[in-house]
């Protein structure tokens, strides 16, 4: 007996190492407490563990055990921010191989094992969960989607999923949604590997985003940890729960830090400024029900779930089948989901917190047609009331009376649209020649070219004065000099054009090259930025750019320190409330609505205001029947300092602008400077129409969170309009001088009789 | 943006140059090279006015750059990169504090944008050409032929603006080949442009009305693949033509007059001139089949026609095309001093001003915003002036340029001779293969055409010009080919 | 082979350097931003995009041009009576003395191993697009030349001409020119070398990176 109690503390000392580490990896290092000395008691004690008395070493275990007891209540008594960050990060942490061995019955693993697989970061798996129902056991079966971080194996890449990986993902939930089982998607990832190697990080999410916006099977994801981006690759879901010790955040708190203290690239970023940030972002599970990018915490151990806490995934298991109920349930009828979901709560009050994992009744999960109907549904207004941290003005009586009218108009549409669908095409016809959408579609192949080009070189205007009757006072130039000239054209200096060294380019005057260049370089085409006011005046039919929704602005949800300054400076620098400027607008009297992100505002950050702007546009552009043109100007991603609030602007958005093309609505997406991140990750990317204008940079993450994620340089032109062309981002480079002519001729091509499909 | 238009228009600074009479005050900065430089220091030296020059490292030993240090020291000339990066020619101005700019022609002499920043930038320096919306308005061939019709001023027979139908294509070709045949034209034909292009790229030749539709489309697809603009032009093709040029001399006080006709109709395949004679026609020595005096009368009044309708403000030269049978069109405008003005100099005589006509001096004292102080009254003509320049260029090989270092170089002295040359007559001098390689340019006058012609040839007989090549083959020039084209000279052959 | 390798290792050995003068591209101010002696570096990173350490800043017309070194090595003849001055187009502001390092080494001593075919004039050359493509898309493997190939376009007086390769047949084994730059007459365009003699030149090669120290 005494003879295994000696052999078994070989494996208390070792379960004492291992809990050391683990308190050092959550307060970042051995230095805490008196970690460093414990360690050095256990490892004494294993050398000469044979050495000692028996009570001898009994009396020192049971110290180290009450000490380091002692210590992990201290610990879990007052958790920080970035300690659970640390908590998640531990390479002791559950992974999803736990849970796939322990909450679910038998698996599959699909699309590649272990190493030999095209992403190893990325498990997909058939799998069955079991529930009890008064001893009684029903088989559920259903898709597993996920991140696997692995316990230090290389391959695993942290749970980085590459391109092909969230591909991967995406292929199995079409096999899911074919087979109509459930989807379980657990995320696990500090974020998507940045490279842009076909199909894209950013694009691959886009597509994912698309899909799962009307995936017609229920999902069900859970969040340990929700790296941003990568998250969303797989977390569109219809309930989305949280590990209570988990992270959901828009950027890593280093990341965040990096660039709150303008660190310069290879530079130390200071402790106290990354527990600075991960505080601010809000990045915990309460943070995130509080703001209600999750909708239920699943609890784990004080100091979180570790790959041995079986507790935990008995309680996993009976959540996941739970939230699929209650997502199945939800389509078929209110009242059932009603007294499923009380019934939950009388349980919860009597059990605490020990739980029975025992089920009143068993559901089934298979869906008929109107249910999966309303499951889409259920899931569009789930998402469509998030990520509301934007503020609203009080608007005046006057545009009031204009939301009134809106409410006409939009009736008009729908009896116009709606209605008349049903009836006989040919009064649809005579529709179409009163109407200018129809009308313009009647001219001949060659008008188009004709009004472009009279738009260049119009007619000679008559002028003012004597010569009123003399064409000839005003040259064929004349409409360069009364069109929009930007600012930067008013100094006397000369520019170098980047590409001089290869092309030859001479300096170019200022007034010659944002004047009539339009800032392009004569010499190579190269484009030179232009301030979005230059679009606003030259893209568009004179006069007709209306905007909207002015009164949603850019807030501060979070209450991000210093980011009220930061916003204030925004608006005085801009002189407006958000970094999107939403509008109708025409080109060649084509009515479209436009999205316009434009870099002056907060780099063209996309946080709630912004987001919600881009879903009304977009819905606008739906009931108006008119094409949607997102213009932008440059877009740096989400917005940092709105957290998981921005965050949910990528699902949002994509899910709005998925209903619109559904209804047949011609989306185009125009990428200009510099287009990153988040947003080209989603609602941009998804985009069947997507172009660049020339000199522009699209892509997911910049170089330097390239190089400081992959290790690896990429090339000066990795971002560049001609590469997105190549892997296929885009569809096409257009010239900025051309921009109005290729997008009255897109709208043509691209757009239905109606210039919408249906 | 009020600003930003405040930086084009500048009526403050155009008064300046209006009220300005002291010219001796300026300083020109001579953006050009070779023998045009030359003239205009010789006419800066006449009018009492300070220059430099610039040059670039291949025209190091060019004579330009020798005569004016010569005269003015080493701080008259100065290296820049290359001529034709405005930066450097104002950078230059601002050093050396010039206060107006000859572009001579090629280079800057035709671009309204580096004569517009001249004028408009913070410290203005005075464009020695017309103002630059004249350039630009002239500079276009289309706008010249929109304002030409609107004045009942001949132009070749076509659209005047970029068609993009097919149907409205056709029926001006049709229209075209119709009124060619009714003038009794043999084998009438067309051309078919790129509207947006130039320099002879994207043009064809239709000749009959069949074969149209099919390089139209041609044409078209070529421009949109080529400029972005399927937008294509349809004119008259015209054949057995002299090339006649107009040359006048208009101030900023709106006073115009003219300095009679040129005929540059002989030249080189690639559209380069090699032989000009001034007048354009000469009754007196050939017979014409139509009334030469009165077609020279008539391209006169339509240039100063257009010419007082747009404001024009300074040399300029209108190009002509008169047809065998008579009949004139205006082709373009050259809003610049030309290399052949001085043929026209020559045969001129101002009264009551003494020494030679000089319409260099001219330019540049208009342009600084002095008055004529004569009228076309007091311009009368005498002889015949020809030009002949001096090439080395292989004639029978398709006029290729010839590049090597000139050992001999050797002309006469005569009174009705004038040669301008770049070449240095007392050492070696390696043509730079960066450049045409012009070499020299004579003007030769007489008191009728023959005498010009004998004097002409007697001229180039008595050139010598030698040297090798990097291989050591002897030099090559167009002399003989100049000689027998002086023959040639104002005939319809 | 009939060069002697000793002696121009040994030549390259007691003077390891190489100096380029460094003359203003146009006019302009100048403001020096290095001291005699200083020590530069050229253009690093793996695309060499990563510009050199500053040498001077050129303005004209308002536009401040900063002018960064091309090479690495140590600055020397610097002319600080130049500080604020205006200059003209080409004035010689300073030398940078480089250290050659083995594969420049190699490739000096390769210029009397290989075939040099030399510009026949003074003009800018081009390879013919056919050629630019190959060598282009492949630079590992060998790029077969034969007497009569053209291969290259001379461009001189505005008129491109082909030029039909005279040397001996062989492999391209070095290019000395940047496509489409002024070439002085006799300066080297390539670097030729027969089949037969690329063991000796892989020879040479291998000698000079064994008996080379950086």
């Amino acid at each position: 007996m005494d003879q295994k109690r000696i052999l078994d503390s070989g494996k208390y000392l070792n379960e004492f190492a291992d809990r050391i580490n683990y308190l050092a990896d959550i307060k970042g290092g051995l230095e805490w407490g008196s970690l460093k000395e414990l360690l050095q008691r256990v490892q004494n004690l294993r050398s000469n563990m044979f050495d000692l008395r028996e009570d001898e070493l009994f009396v020192e275990l049971d110290q180290i055990d009450r000490r380091l007891e002692y210590m992990e209540d201290l610990v879990a008594q007052d958790l920080s921010p970035i300690e659970v960050v640390n908590i998640v990060r531990s390479p002791q942490r559950f992974t999803l191989q736990d849970i796939l061995e322990n909450c679910y019955d038998s698996f599959t693993e699909l699309g590649g094992e272990g190493e030999c697989n095209i992403d190893p970061a990325v498990v997909v798996a058939r799998a069955t969960i079991t529930r009890r129902v008064k001893n009684k056991i029903y088989y559920h079966q259903v898709m597993v989607i996920g991140h696997e971080k692995g316990y230090g194996e290389e391959f695993r890449n942290g749970g980085c999923a590459k391109p092909w990986g969230n591909e991967k993902a995406l292929r199995y939930m079409k096999v899911a949604e074919t087979e109509g089982i459930p989807i379980h998607s657990y995320i696990f990832t500090p974020g998507a590997y940045p490279i842009e190697d076909y199909p894209g990080a950013a694009q691959q999410i886009a597509r994912n985003l698309f899909q799962m916006a009307r995936l017609r099977v229920p999902v069900v994801a859970f969040i340990s940890e929700g790296g941003s981006g990568g998250a969303e690759a797989i977390g569109l879901a219809d309930i989305r729960l949280m590990a209570s010790r988990g992270y959901y955040s828009v950027i890593s708190p280093e990341g965040a830090a990096a660039i709150e203290g303008r660190i310069k690239e290879g530079g130390k970023v200071p402790r106290e400024l990354v527990e600075h940030c991960a505080a601010q972002l809000k990045m915990t599970a309460e943070d995130n029900l509080k703001l209600k990018t999750i909708d239920r915490i699943i609890q784990e151990p004080p100091l979180g779930a570790r790959r041995n806490n079986f507790g935990f995934f008995k309680q996993l298991r009976y959540e996941m089948v739970r939230a699929t109920d209650e997502v199945v349930l939800q389509t078929k009828s209110f009242r059932a989901f009603r007294s499923y979901a009380l019934k939950r709560q009388g349980k919860e009050k009597d059990n605490g917190r020990t739980f029975n994992d025992e089920f009143d009744i068993h559901i089934k999960w298979s869906l008929t047609e109107s249910e999966k109907k309303r499951l889409v549904e259920l899931r569009s207004r789930k998402y469509r009331a998030l990520g509301k941290g934007y503020k609203e003005l009080r608007q005046s009586v006057l545009s009031r009376l204009g939301h009134a009218v809106e409410s006409v108009k939009q009736n008009y549409y729908d009896i116009r649209y709606g209605l008349l669908r049903q009836h006989s095409r040919q009064v649809q016809k005579l529709i179409e020649e009163v109407s200018s959408e129809g009308s313009v579609f009647l001219k001949t192949v060659t008008e188009p070219v004709r009004e472009a080009y009279d738009f260049v070189f119009p007619k000679p205007k008559v002028a003012n004065g004597i010569n009123q009757y003399d064409p000839l006072r005003k040259s064929i130039f004349m409409q360069e000099w009364e069109q929009y000239i930007s600012p930067l054209a008013n100094e006397d200096k000369t520019v170098s054009c980047p590409n001089a060294e290869k092309y030859g380019c001479k300096d170019l005057w200022v007034p010659d090259l944002y004047g009539e260049f339009s800032g392009v370089c004569p010499t190579c085409g190269h484009h030179f930025p232009l301030e979005y006011q230059w679009y606003l005046e030259n893209l568009f039919d004179p006069g007709s750019v209306r905007e909207f929704n002015q009164h949603i602005i850019s807030a501060n949800p979070l209450k991000f320190q210093g980011f009220d300054e930061k916003l204030k400076k925004a608006v005085e620098h801009t002189g407006r409330r958000s970094a999107i400027i939403t509008f109708d607008a025409s080109v060649f009297d084509i009515k479209i609505v436009v999205a316009m992100l434009y870099s002056d505002f907060r780099s063209g950050t996309v946080g709630s205001a912004e987001g919600e702007k881009f879903i009304r546009a977009c819905d606008r552009a739906r009931t108006t029947r008119r094409p949607f043109l997102a213009y932008i100007h440059t877009t740096g991603g989400i917005r940092i300092h709105e957290g998981t609030l921005g965050v949910i602007q990528m699902p949002r958005c994509t899910l709005v602008v998925r209903e619109y093309i559904d209804s047949g609505g011609l989306y185009i997406v125009v990428y200009d400077n510099n287009s990153y991140a988040g947003p080209v990750a989603s609602f941009l990317g998804c985009s069947p129409y997507q172009v660049g204008i020339r000199s522009s940079r699209i892509g997911f993450a910049g170089p330097r969170v390239i190089r400081e994620t992959t290790g690896a340089d990429v090339p000066p032109d990795y971002h560049s309009a001609k590469n997105a062309l190549k892997r296929g981002h885009i569809q096409g480079i257009w010239d900025r001088r051309e921009f109005r002519k290729n997008l009255f001729e897109a709208l043509m091509t691209m757009g239905g009789p109606h210039l919408y499909y249906k | 943006m009020q600003a930003s238009q405040q930086i084009y228009s500048s009526p403050k600074k155009t008064a300046t140059i209006f009220l300005k009479n002291i010219v001796k005050r300026d300083k020109i900065i001579i953006a050009n090279r070779g023998e045009i430089a030359i003239r205009i220091m010789r006419a800066c030296r006449q009018l009492g006015l300070d220059y430099v020059v610039v040059y670039t490292e291949e025209d190091r030993c060019s004579g330009h750059v020798r005569a004016a240090t010569v005269e003015k020291g080493e701080d008259a000339a100065f290296k820049i990169s290359n001529y034709k990066d405005p930066n450097e020619i104002f950078s230059v101005a601002d050093h050396c504090g010039a206060t107006a700019i000859h572009p001579g022609y090629g280079f800057f002499s035709e671009d309204f944008r580096f004569a517009r920043r001249a004028t408009v930038r913070n410290r203005p320096i005075s464009f020695i050409g017309p103002r630059w919306e004249v350039i630009r308005d002239l500079g276009s061939k289309i706008n010249t032929k929109r304002i030409a019709k609107f004045l009942d001023i001949p132009v070749i027979p076509g659209s005047d603006e970029p068609i993009y139908s097919e149907i409205e294509a056709e029926a001006l070709a049709e229209e075209l080949f119709q009124k060619q045949r009714e003038e009794g034209i043999k084998r009438p034909s067309i051309l078919v442009k790129a509207s947006a292009g130039g320099g002879g790229m994207g043009i064809e030749e239709v000749t009959h009305l069949d074969v149209f539709r099919q390089v139209y489309r041609r044409i078209q697809n070529y421009a949109k693949r080529q400029f972005g603009d399927e937008g294509v032009l349809i004119e008259q093709c015209m054949k057995d033509y002299h090339h006649l040029e107009v040359q006048l001399l208009c101030s900023r006080h709106k006073e115009v007059v003219h300095f009679g006709t040129r005929n540059c109709t002989i030249q080189s395949t690639g559209r380069q001139k090699r032989v000009e004679v001034a007048p354009g026609f000469d009754p007196e020595y050939v017979h014409y089949p139509f009334d030469a005096a009165k077609v020279l009368d008539e391209i006169v009044d339509y240039s100063i026609r257009l010419a007082k309708e747009v404001e024009y403000d300074n040399v300029g030269t209108w190009e002509w095309i008169v047809t065998r049978d008579g009949k004139p069109y205006l082709l373009e405008v050259n809003t610049r001093i030309q290399v052949e003005n001085e043929i026209s100099a020559c045969i001129s005589r101002i009264s009551r001003q003494k020494g030679p006509v000089n319409l260099i001096k001219e330019q540049i004292r208009t342009a600084l915003g002095e008055k004529l102080r004569y009228s076309q009254k007091h311009i009368t003509f005498e002889g015949t002036s020809i030009e002949l320049r001096i090439v080395a260029e292989d004639v029978k090989r398709g006029f290729a340029p010839w590049c090597g270092t000139i050992t001999r170089f050797e002309f006469p002295q005569e009174p009705w001779l004038r040669v301008y040359t770049h070449v240095p007559h007392d050492e070696p001098y390696e043509i730079p293969t960066e450049y045409d390689p012009n070499l020299a340019l004579a003007i030769v006058w007489g008191q009728d055409t023959e005498e010009a012609k004998i004097r002409a040839k007697d001229f180039l007989t008595r050139t010598r010009i030698e040297g090798e090549d990097s291989l050591g083959k002897p030099i090559v020039t167009n002399l003989a080919y100049l000689k027998q084209k002086v023959d040639d000279v104002l005939r319809f052959l | 082979m009939d060069i002697n390798l000793n002696d121009l290792l040994r030549k390259y050995k007691s003077h390891p350097y190489e100096d380029h003068q460094i003359k203003v591209p146009h006019t302009g101010t100048v403001r020096l931003h290095v001291k005699e002696g200083q020590d530069v570096t050229g253009p690093s990173g793996q695309w060499r995009h990563r510009p050199g350490t500053l040498l001077y800043v050129l303005e004209r017309e308002g536009n401040p041009k900063r002018m960064t070194s091309k090479y690495t090595g140590t600055v020397a003849e610097l002319r600080t009576e130049l500080e604020g001055c205006f200059v003209q187009a080409g004035e010689p502001v300073m030398v940078i003395r480089h250290r050659l390092n083995k594969e420049e080494i190699i490739d000096r001593i390769l210029r009397e191993v290989l075939y040099v075919y030399a510009a026949p004039q003074r003009a800018r050359y081009f390879f013919t697009p056919e050629v630019a493509v190959a060598i282009d898309k492949d630079r590992a493997k060998a790029f077969n030349i034969r007497p009569g190939d053209e291969v290259l376009i001379m461009s001189l007086m505005k008129r491109d001409s082909l030029l039909a390769y005279d040397g001996p047949e062989g492999v391209l084994y070095k290019v000395y020119f940047k496509h489409g730059d002024l070439i002085e007459q006799g300066a080297p365009l390539l670097g030729i070398c027969a089949p037969d003699r690329l063991p000796f030149v892989e020879k040479v090669i291998q000698r000079i990176r064994t008996e080379w120290d950086d």
